[in-house]
């Protein structure tokens, strides 16, 4: 039984990891209508960028996490002004979904993982961090490092719940995200906020990049797998929604580490995949997915 | 208030407005009425800024606006209010309405413009706590014309406010409509419900082909056969004629 909690418990806090990626995707693709391939490598960067900070500058763990965040945040406001923007435009509205975005996607994660490569070279990169004793709940030991998962994780999911739904700039979000020409004339400015929308998602997987750093290696490879959990994540949940990408994340985390602790390691890549198969033959919609999906 | 010179615009190659010219005087309801296709929403977004005109001019308040964003023209105080399927459903009455005040920063405006709205529309005061996908389609009608005035606009344009609604709904909301222009809003109101528009409005454009057809009066656009005609297939022959009409007749 111990064991069994011990393998939720640590799939949940791998899951959350999955759930923020996740986020990041379902923001972009409500808010832009985008469906972004390179986020696996906004997570790499975030990762390699938190782990040069805390190294080479000596910051605190947080303040690394936190830099990290800005820091991934600005570049991928950068990425979408820059390299995004004009291919939507192209397309005639504000924002389409289309091929050329996908493969503009796919070319952009090509171009930052060899970025990244000749930043920080091919070798994995150990991300030592010193946090302290593990936590007991009696027979339970859980490492800090999956505590400072589930707490930052939650923390982002409650901040990211209050602006939503509290703050103006929430509203306009969820404006944007549901009809840009009518938020636009409400007097919105549409464009500022899909550039917001686009940092802040990148922010998220750059902070579940540098959290996960301390559990696995940091390197330039990682963003591959973790796009593809976290895809699954999303479509279980339902594809752009919010709650529906936790609830994936953390599914897909504990399937996961279940399997992997009671079938076989060696597979462990497999379940996530398999549950996501499962979900499209039994609801393809996703558990979160409304048929007249209501983004606003 | 409003200028609109020889505008000429459309999506893409697709030209659908030929030069249309209006003016809408400050404190004036002027009507803008044309069947589906003759560029009537078209010559809306060009005004509110959601597509670009090609060519002609644009002037609002003194002031060319043609080109600028939505959200800039919004803050200059032209508003376009959507159609009432366009609410955000999955928002509460109250956080549509404040979504229309986003370009306002001082709360106690917000407020004021709120209880202005809640006087216009009473019901959505009970109802401000419902998500808008709750309401009735007149409700939403009233969901985005608050709206549109949460910004305390200079003028506002309204897109087919009588669509697809009961005729005593619309009665209502066009009783609302009046009481706004009374309380000094200047309003274009673009319609397809050409009697209901007319009997509001002080003065009628008809559009057809993108081009302004007729204009006049209201009062004497309700009895002008080439008002009915231009619905029915007028030409471009007989907006010449309506043009340049050979007497006026002088009984009315």
């Amino acid at each position: 039984m111990d064991y069994f909690i011990s393998l939720v418990v640590i799939g949940f806090s791998i899951g959350m990891v999955y759930a923020l990626v996740a986020l990041g995707v379902s923001l972009i693709y409500s808010g832009l209508d985008i469906v972004h391939f390179a986020h696996g490598e906004i997570y790499m960067l975030g990762a390699f960028i938190g782990l040069t900070i805390f190294d080479r500058l000596g910051f605190s763990y947080l303040a690394s996490l936190l830099v990290a965040a800005l820091v991934v945040g600005c570049i991928g406001a950068l990425i979408e002004r820059l390299f995004y923007r004009p291919l939507t435009r192209r397309g005639g509205g504000i924002s389409v979904s289309g091929m050329g975005i996908i493969i503009a996607g796919f070319g952009m994660s090509i171009v930052l993982q060899n970025v990244a490569f000749l930043i920080w070279g091919p070798k994995a990169l150990p991300f030592r961090v010193s946090f302290g004793a593990p936590l007991e709940f009696g027979e339970l030991t859980l490492p800090m490092s999956y505590v400072w998962i589930v707490c930052t994780a939650l923390a982002l999911m409650l901040l990211i719940n209050f602006v939503l739904k509290r703050t103006m700039i929430g509203l306009a979000i969820r404006a944007v995200a549901h009809n840009k020409d009518i938020a636009y004339l409400s007097g919105i400015n549409v464009p500022l906020m899909m550039s917001l929308i686009f940092a802040a998602a990148c922010a998220l997987g750059a902070i579940a990049g540098v959290l996960i750093g301390p559990i696995n290696y940091v390197v330039v490879l990682m963003g591959s797998a973790i796009l593809m959990k976290a895809f699954a994540a999303a479509v279980v949940g339902g594809f752009g929604s919010l709650p529906g990408a936790i609830v994936g994340g953390v599914t897909v985390g504990i399937i996961e580490s279940l399997g992997a602790g009671y079938i076989s390691g060696t597979f462990k890549d497999v379940y996530a995949f398999v549950v996501l198969i499962i979900v499209l033959m039994v609801r393809p919609s996703g558990l979160f997915g409304v048929q007249a999906r209501m983004k606003a | 208030m409003l200028d609109i010179q020889d505008l000429i615009g459309g999506y893409g190659n697709v030209r659908i407005l030929n030069g249309a010219t209006l003016s809408v005087k400050r404190g004036q309801i002027a009507a803008l009425l044309g069947g589906n296709g003759t560029g009537k929403s078209t010559l809306l977004k060009a005004s509110s800024g959601l597509i670009k005109s090609w060519s002609g001019s644009i002037t609002f308040d003194g002031e060319r606006i043609d080109g600028l964003r939505p959200d800039i023209i919004v803050r200059k105080g032209l508003v376009q209010v959507t159609q009432g399927k366009d609410a955000f459903p999955g928002m509460t009455v109250e956080e549509n309405l404040r979504l229309g005040a986003f370009t306002i920063r001082n709360a106690p405006l917000i407020a004021d413009a709120l209880e202005r709205v809640y006087g216009y529309f009473p019901v959505l005061k009970d109802k401000r706590r419902q998500p808008a996908g709750t309401l009735s389609g007149g409700q939403l009608q009233m969901v985005c014309i608050g709206r549109g005035l949460m910004s305390s606009p200079k003028m506002i344009m309204l897109d087919e406010p009588s669509a697809a609604l009961a005729p005593q709904v619309v009665l209502d909301i066009f009783r609302t409509i009046y009481r706004i222009t009374r309380d000094g809003m200047t309003v274009l109101l673009v319609e397809q419900n050409v009697r209901m528009a007319l009997l509001l409005a002080e003065y009628g454009y008809v559009i057809k082909d993108g081009i302004i057809h007729i204009q006049g009066k209201a009062q004497d656009l309700i009895y002008d056969d080439n008002v009915r005609l231009s619905y029915l297939g007028g030409t471009m022959a007989n907006r010449e004629a309506t043009l340049n009409p050979p007497q006026a007749p002088s009984d009315r």
